[in-house]
């Protein structure tokens, strides 16, 4: 239980009714005195049926078919607290955080709070582009500091560097200054970059691609000699090279960005289809890597016959090489290279403090291994977003585009619609009624069998008076079955108007009510009657049973281990009462959408209902009596 | 409530007398341009000695019952922190000095630190002094329990404990929070961060060469290696100028017309 006791959360529709059966509406619509025989929660609210029994009708019959069951486990996938859900007002439904969809309006660092174009998010790696850093050994913010009072050139240029004032760590520690106070993101690439620079890697890359793409168009009937000749060959060249510049030891981008052109350039040489001269430029989501797929499939032998029963097989598929040379990406681990590691390790420069920890080396570039080698890490951007209805696309929350404002030119949220659940337990009628109230019930220790009185309050936000309608299961599902009445079934909430509406309203009429409140002690719940009423709220009355635990059940003495144990595995002794709403109100029919074009009258009210289920969590059920 | 006073020449009570009517002032030997709030606390019947130019805040408090107190020259000692233990915690927990309860990993430095309170015990074998070197600045709320010795220019930040015999090394920083074990041993230029015990990093103090990724990039660039970086050692020389500027200011502020005013 993430939430102490008591709580409340209500159930978003769209886990349960994601198409309405129109076949099955129809039947129930036939039968409409269907016998339910475990939904006998319409006996607490006979008068409620009685009085309203078209618009129950329909509702019920669709959503209601079975009682909600908080311990069932699609229901976790549906209960929210209130505050969570956001409310769609074209579909006039509740909506969680699973039937909503998310768009991103603008990226930012919040760390300089500026703002990144969506075109350079990506090529920035979604990191800020400017001065922002972590460092790389605490994860802290790092500063831009100069050095220039100490290195004696104080004509304000000094070098400067980037420093964490709470571990101490400076770009010194890895020996890198830097000549500008701005643009460092650029600074240290430029330092660190080793892709971009004009080489001999970038050459014989280049001249790799010209050699595939001038192949490409043969490549199609390439066999495989021709492909391990062509390999022969690219691997004789890079190694004449590798003579002149001996160990071209790439870089971590470099050598993945080699690894990376030389295999578009095999799918593309090994590819298929003909008459694709895209594929050669494009990866695999291009069409031509989709018309080879497709030419795969048409080869095969149940689709040949199809496309007109091409029964000539390729004489031999083309297979695809792996990296040969240094120049193709290739690295290949000395031998020293681990002895070195290891008897680096315990060396005393280095030691248990030397070694990079695993957190550290998820942010960096696999080959790291010391804590030396760790560079400054751009700060990750982050995102504000919108988020629209699934069904209808309606946006129901639209931050400001700004990072520096919080604001939100959109937000629905659900509470503005439907009524705020809060739930407390009435303190117990003490034995001596001198006192008035005795302590409020330990919510964590239900003692069973034994009658609880709990207030539901609903605060409304709208600005109109609401009316609802509240149904129970009288025994909740579950093994534990605790008996549940609403005192008060169906009663009405005032509008959110005015605060001062309601000063007013007391100074003239009810001293009664204060009265009351008063008295609030003395007062006994009555079946049939609010508990209380406020402006815009009003309390109900729940008397709760718990439930017996199944060991108590067995034998009241002595509770078996065995059935602790299964009351304790799945929160079985948690006392959680599904509560059906029904709520309807006249709603001014959407003024601003409907009459602009239509320019009727525009204070006709239409009548507007929501239902849906909500849980209580009471609280918890002692084992013992 | 100690202030500024002459120091008494070598008085010392008799340390069994632990507990007392009201708790004894330690005898100070204070330089005269240090400067201590009013609201300082001095108990114990060790000396307490500040060095020159030092800066106590107000509600610090030394307790120096188990043994006397050395602050060196130049220091700052936040508000609240702790030098010594309170008498009725130091009759329970003092473990003695030979039989180590910690775990201690290197024996060797581990070893120097225990000999080095024994040395300045003065006769009394149970007799612990407490030494905060020069320009060492120790944080709000901080604890530095007997025995422990604070090397110079190191930081020790607030709610950080440093337990009995545990050695910080010069230029060390103990990030708020995190604590020193019992006999624990911090090497000189390292920095402990994190949680608990935490994590420890060596701070640069020599120039160090670029880092691989640097030297990669270069040899592929073809481009000369980059100059050499300046030595790590200038960051701290520019914070213990800070530092400096931060005591004098200090000093002005916390006793705005008192008579430990220097500079």
């Amino acid at each position: 239980m993430s939430r102490p006791f008591p709580y409340t959360y209500i159930s978003c529709p769209c886990a349960d009714t994601p198409v309405p059966d129109p076949a099955r509406k129809r039947r129930s619509r036939e039968s409409p005195q269907k016998p339910t025989p475990e939904r006998n929660t319409e006996t607490s609210e006979d008068q409620g049926e009685t009085k309203q029994p078209n618009e129950k009708g329909q509702d019920e019959d669709e959503d209601e078919e079975q009682t909600f069951d908080p311990r069932s486990p699609r229901s976790n996938f549906s209960l929210y607290p209130p505050e969570q859900l956001l409310y769609c007002e074209d579909c006039h439904q509740i909506k969680c955080p699973r039937c909503i969809t998310e768009e991103i309006v603008s990226w930012y660092c919040p760390n300089c709070l500026f703002e990144t174009p969506s075109s350079m998010v990506r090529s920035d790696g979604g990191r800020c582009g400017r001065n922002c850093f972590n460092c790389p050994a605490c994860t802290a913010p790092l500063a831009v500091s100069t050095i220039e009072n100490v290195t004696g050139n104080s004509s304000g240029q000094g070098p400067w560097v980037l420093s964490c004032s709470y571990c101490l760590w400076t770009t010194l520690d890895i020996g890198i200054k830097f000549d500008k106070p701005t643009n460092i993101r650029s600074q240290l690439q430029k330092m660190t970059d080793s892709t971009t620079a004009p080489t001999f890697d970038a050459r014989s890359r280049q001249g790799s691609r010209a050699f595939g793409d001038l192949k490409s168009p043969l490549s199609n009937f390439a066999s495989i000699d021709e492909q391990s000749n062509a390999g022969e060959r690219d691997a004789e060249q890079s190694s004449s090279k590798e003579d002149a510049t001996p160990t071209p030891h790439l870089g971590a981008e470099a050598r993945f960005a080699a690894l990376k052109n030389f295999y578009r350039t095999q799918i593309s040489e090994t590819s298929n289809s003909p008459n694709d001269p895209l594929s050669s430029e494009f990866g695999f989501s291009s069409p031509g890597a989709l018309n080879r797929l497709m030419s795969l499939y048409a080869s095969s032998s149940r689709l040949s016959g199809l496309y007109g029963g091409n029964k000539k097989p390729k004489s031999k598929p083309p297979v695809m090489r792996e990296a040969l040379t240094a120049s193709e990406g290739l690295r290949i681990a000395s031998e020293d290279t681990d002895t070195a590691l290891i008897e680096r390790i315990p060396s005393s420069d280095c030691g248990w403090d030397g070694v990079a920890s695993i957190t550290q080396r998820t942010e960096q570039s696999p080959d790291v291994r010391f804590v030396d080698e760790l560079l400054p890490l751009p700060v990750l951007l982050r995102t504000k977003r919108a988020k629209r209805c699934k069904s209808c696309k309606h946006i129901l929350v639209k931050p400001e585009t700004k990072p520096q404002s919080t604001r939100f030119r959109i937000r629905l949220i659900a509470l503005s619609y439907i009524p705020l659940p809060t739930l407390r337990p009435l303190a117990q009628p003490s034995a001596s009624s001198i006192s008035g109230l005795g302590p409020t019930p330990d919510l964590n220790a239900l003692s069973p069998l034994r009658p609880y009185h709990v207030l539901l309050t609903l605060k409304n936000h709208m600005f109109d008076p609401v009316r609802i309608t509240l149904a129970t299961p009288s025994v909740t599902p579950g093994s534990v079955a605790t008996k549940v009445t609403v005192l008060c079934p169906q009663f009405e909430i005032g509008a959110n108007s005015d605060v001062w509406d309601e000063a007013l309203q007391n100074a003239t009429a009810p001293l009664s009510d204060r009265i009351t409140g008063m008295r609030g002690g003395e007062k006994v719940p009555e079946a049939g009657k609010v508990w209380e009423k406020g402006r815009n709220w009003t309390t109900v009355v729940l008397e709760v049973v718990p439930g017996t635990l199944p060991g108590t059940q067995a034998e009241d003495g002595r509770a078996s281990d065995i059935d602790i144990a299964a009351s304790l595995q799945k929160d079985e002794d948690v006392l959680e009462i599904p509560v059906f709403v029904h709520m309807e109100w006249d709603a001014e029919a959407q003024l601003e959408q409907q009459n602009v074009g239509k320019a009727s009258k525009p204070d006709d009210l239409v009548a507007r209902e929501l239902a849906y289920w909500m849980v209580l969590g009471v609280g918890r059920i002692q084992a013992s009596l | 409530m100690a202030t500024l006073k002459p120091p008494p020449a070598s008085h010392r009570s008799s340390s069994s007398s632990h507990t007392p009517t009201g708790p004894p002032k330690a005898p100070l030997k204070v330089d005269p341009s240090a400067t201590i709030a009013d609201t300082a606390v001095f108990q114990g019947t060790y000396p307490v000695t500040v060095g020159a130019g030092t800066v106590i805040h107000p509600r610090a408090r030394f307790y120096a019952f188990e043994g006397p107190i050395f602050v060196g020259d130049g220091c700052i000692i936040s508000e609240k922190a702790i030098i010594g233990a309170a008498p009725g915690t130091s009759a329970s927990t003092r473990p003695s000095p030979s039989s180590s309860t910690g775990p201690s990993p290197t024996s060797s430095s581990t070893d120097v630190t225990l000999s080095t309170p024994q040395i300045q015990g003065q006769g009394q074998g149970q007799e612990t002094a407490t030494r905060i070197s020069y320009f060492v600045t120790i944080g709000p709320h901080s604890t530095v329990l007997p025995g422990a010795n604070v090397h110079s220019s190191a930081t020790i930040e607030s709610l950080v404990t440093i337990n009995r015999y545990a050695d910080v090394g010069a230029h060390s920083k103990i990030c708020s929070g995190c604590q020193v074990p019992v006999n624990g041993s911090v090497p000189e230029w390292t920095v402990v961060f994190g949680s608990g015990v935490g994590q420890r990093r060596k701070r640069a103090r020599i120039a160090r060469e670029p880092a691989p990724a640097v030297m990669v990039a270069a040899q592929v660039a073809q481009l000369p290696v980059p100059p050499p970086a300046p030595e790590g050692k200038i960051i701290e020389d520019a914070r213990l100028m800070v530092l400096q500027k931060e005591r004098e200011v200090l000093g002005r502020m916390i006793v705005p017309a008192g008579a430990g005013k220097k500079k």
